[in-house]
């Protein structure tokens, strides 16, 4: 635990997030639900919406500056779609942007750890499983950007 | 995206007309050519393996008994990325599900007509072993496949395509033998597509039901199917209503006979029940206002499509009565799921499972009907008097031209879908659960429903916000979003509340 911070209050830099349904995908229900809530939590949020390409993420996100891409797949397709998302980052300068994505990421019910590591392998910060609500999705944010500061990678667990 | 020369024969203005014979023929010999299985597309050969198709495997005939013996069929969802899954899929749905109706979904590539893309799923697909791809590319595989995939099942076959552009995938597998294809212009374009215009979704199923009417000539009846589920959140039944009319009128003009009308399930029985006899009475008002007196009009429930939760003993219990909703509502057919849903695509024995539970809820529910009942007669009104006022309406603003008044209403927001990703659907209509558990409207947006239809609504959403300390708005639709998938711990707790 850190020592209570003692400097006078600043203004926290406003992150940006860029929001998205990657692929041939249209469920945009959850996807818009989300951005609502992170943009409600403080965040400034650049909202994709359905069907969009994964250069599309990159392109935005170098526009916006953005601290974090999160990337939402729903119809299995997920895994061919997100395969060298984290390469695009870096080939547009965005080598450690955090990465996150979350749904029904691949055809078929499989157990969780294995898809996760899919998608870990693949460069993503996180993963979240189906059925993941909002608010752990602020509670990862909030303590990756904190770790950030840290110099690490994310937070733990 | 697959391109050749554009048609030499320029597109009329939108109209709800028949296209035009040497239109229809230009944008023919156009659209077989974007892809190389086009080529095998042969009409006369398609009509002649029709007419040697046995009546059980015809699903415009298969509907019409079931409909003269009151019958709900069982229809499920499915589809794999390679020929061989596919096939095992259909074979296990028909065999051990007892499927009525056997079902072909394409995946989301083929849906949006990225054929190379879809190419690399079945090379993928292949390699690991499973399926990578959502459902079966259609297109990739062609006619042949097509007709092997219809003899190696003996039920009828219908294609679940989620598109807008269905004018190629419509092809190859009516040519291939399948005789019901899912998929319209409204529901289609406002709920799968982001950036196609209306416009352009009601001339790409022109050209598909217009190809049926051509079988049809031949003395070929095929079933076309409405998707009046749109975008599966909450959808109050006169949206759906709404939608199932005037792409049903739109699908008459250009020929179509046997076009069958979906809504997905409210889970409420007497609201469902009540959805099923107005849409079915309200698509046959309006065909005979427009002069069509002989176009059957099935209608079919699909289990819940918005959220599923976790457990799958929950699941288990929503298919049931999925399944007895369906057949005390009247319905023609029912489209069934499985636990797996919250996870995605389920296995064959667990899509085979969801058929048998379901089947075994419509046999026991077979003859219970709710037609006498205060509540349903209430219900049923109410959606009637929701709906007219958005027909009317969208069809005064086209000057009686159901594809333009369409357009034009949508653009005004009098046409509007909940959720829809589309950028031109307004979207600001905003459905909410009330605590009886009826899908109601919490924000109409721009919809001109009648105001004393929508004080019934406000006044039983501002109860349930009251008893449940929420804010009346648009918390409320967010909040419905996801109740059927909360825990039922929560949704019915095990000890008293207070």
């Amino acid at each position: 635990m850190p020592a209570a911070d003692t400097r006078p209050h600043l203004p926290q830099h406003q992150k940006t997030l860029v929001t998205g349904v990657i692929g041939s995908d249209t469920h945009i229900v959850g996807n818009r639900i989300l951005s609502m809530a992170l943009e409600q939590a403080g965040y400034k949020v650049a909202t994709l919406g359905a069907l969009t390409p994964a250069a599309d993420f990159i392109k935005a996100a170098v526009e916006t500056a953005a601290d974090a891409i999160m990337v939402s797949s729903l119809y299995g397709q997920g895994e061919l779609d997100c395969r060298g998302f984290r390469e695009l980052c870096i080939e547009a300068g965005l080598d450690d942007i955090l990465l996150y994505v979350g749904g029904n990421l691949v055809v078929g019910k499989h157990p969780w750890p294995e898809i996760e590591k899919i998608f870990l392998d693949m460069g993503f910060d996180r993963a979240a499983a189906p059925g993941t609500r909002v608010e752990t999705v602020l509670d990862w944010l909030a303590r990756d950007f904190a770790a950030r500061e840290q110099g690490l990678r994310r937070a733990a667990g | 995206m697959p391109e050749s020369a554009a048609p030499e024969t320029a597109a009329p203005p939108l109209s709800e007309a028949a296209l035009a014979e040497d239109f229809f023929q230009a944008e023919r010999k156009h659209n077989l050519a974007r892809w190389p299985t086009g080529a095998d597309v042969d009409f006369e050969a398609a009509v002649e393996l029709h007419r040697a198709l046995p009546r059980h495997k015809q699903l415009a005939w298969v509907m019409r008994e079931a409909d003269r013996e009151r019958r709900c069929l069982t229809q499920p969802r499915g589809g794999f990325g390679t020929f061989e899954m596919h096939r095992d899929l259909m074979v296990t749905l028909d065999r051990e599900g007892l499927a009525d109706v056997v079902p072909t979904t394409t995946d989301s590539y083929t849906r949006n007509e990225q054929w190379q893309l879809a190419q690399r799923g079945i090379e993928e697909s292949e390699k690991a072993g499973r399926s990578l791809l959502n459902g079966y590319p259609m297109v990739n595989y062609g006619v042949a496949k097509a007709r092997e995939l219809i003899a190696s099942i003996d039920k009828p076959a219908i294609m679940l395509t989620g598109t807008s552009m269905p004018k190629l995938t419509g092809e190859i597998s009516y040519a291939g033998g399948y005789t019901g294809y899912l998929g319209s212009a409204i529901a289609y374009t406002t709920s799968y597509t982001k950036e196609l215009s209306i416009e352009q979704g009601i001339r790409n199923y022109q050209y598909l039901d217009r190809l049926v009417a051509q079988y049809q000539a031949q003395g070929i009846e095929l079933h076309r199917r409405q998707p009046g589920f749109l975008t599966g959140t909450n959808i109050p039944p006169s949206i759906a209503i709404v939608t199932c009319v005037l792409d049903c009128l739109l699908a008459a003009a250009q020929g179509v006979r046997n076009y069958g009308l979906e809504m997905g399930e409210t889970l409420h029985l007497v609201q469902d029940a009540a959805a099923v006899a107005a849409c079915r009475e309200l698509c046959q008002e309006y065909l005979a206002r427009k002069g069509y007196r002989d176009v059957f009009t099935p209608v079919t429930l699909l289990h819940w499509m918005g959220a599923w939760p976790q457990d799958e003993a929950q699941c288990a219990a929503m298919v049931a009565y999925g399944g007895t909703l369906a057949a005390i509502a009247g319905a023609n057919s029912v489209t069934t799921k499985s636990t797996h849903e919250a996870f995605g695509i389920p296995t064959p024995q667990a899509n085979a499972e969801g058929l048998r539970i379901t089947r075994t809820a419509v046999y026991m529910a077979r003859n219970i009907r709710l037609d006498s009942m205060p509540e349903f007669q209430f219900e049923r009104d109410l959606i009637k008097r929701e709906a007219r006022a958005i027909l009317d309406k969208t069809l005064e603003m086209g000057d009686g031209d159901t594809a333009v008044g369409t357009v034009r209403a949508f653009a005004a927001g009098v046409l509007d879908i909940p959720w829809s990703p589309n950028r031109h659907v307004k979207s600001r209509v905003m459905p909410a659960r009330d605590g009886d558990g009826c899908l109601r409207i919490v924000d109409p947006g721009l919809m001109p429903f009648p105001r004393e239809v929508m004080e019934i609504h406000r006044d039983k959403l501002q109860r349930h916000a009251r008893r449940t300390r929420q804010p009346f708005g648009h918390e409320l639709a967010v909040a419905s979003v996801y109740e059927m998938a909360e825990p039922i711990a929560k949704l019915l707790p095990d000890r008293p509340r207070g």
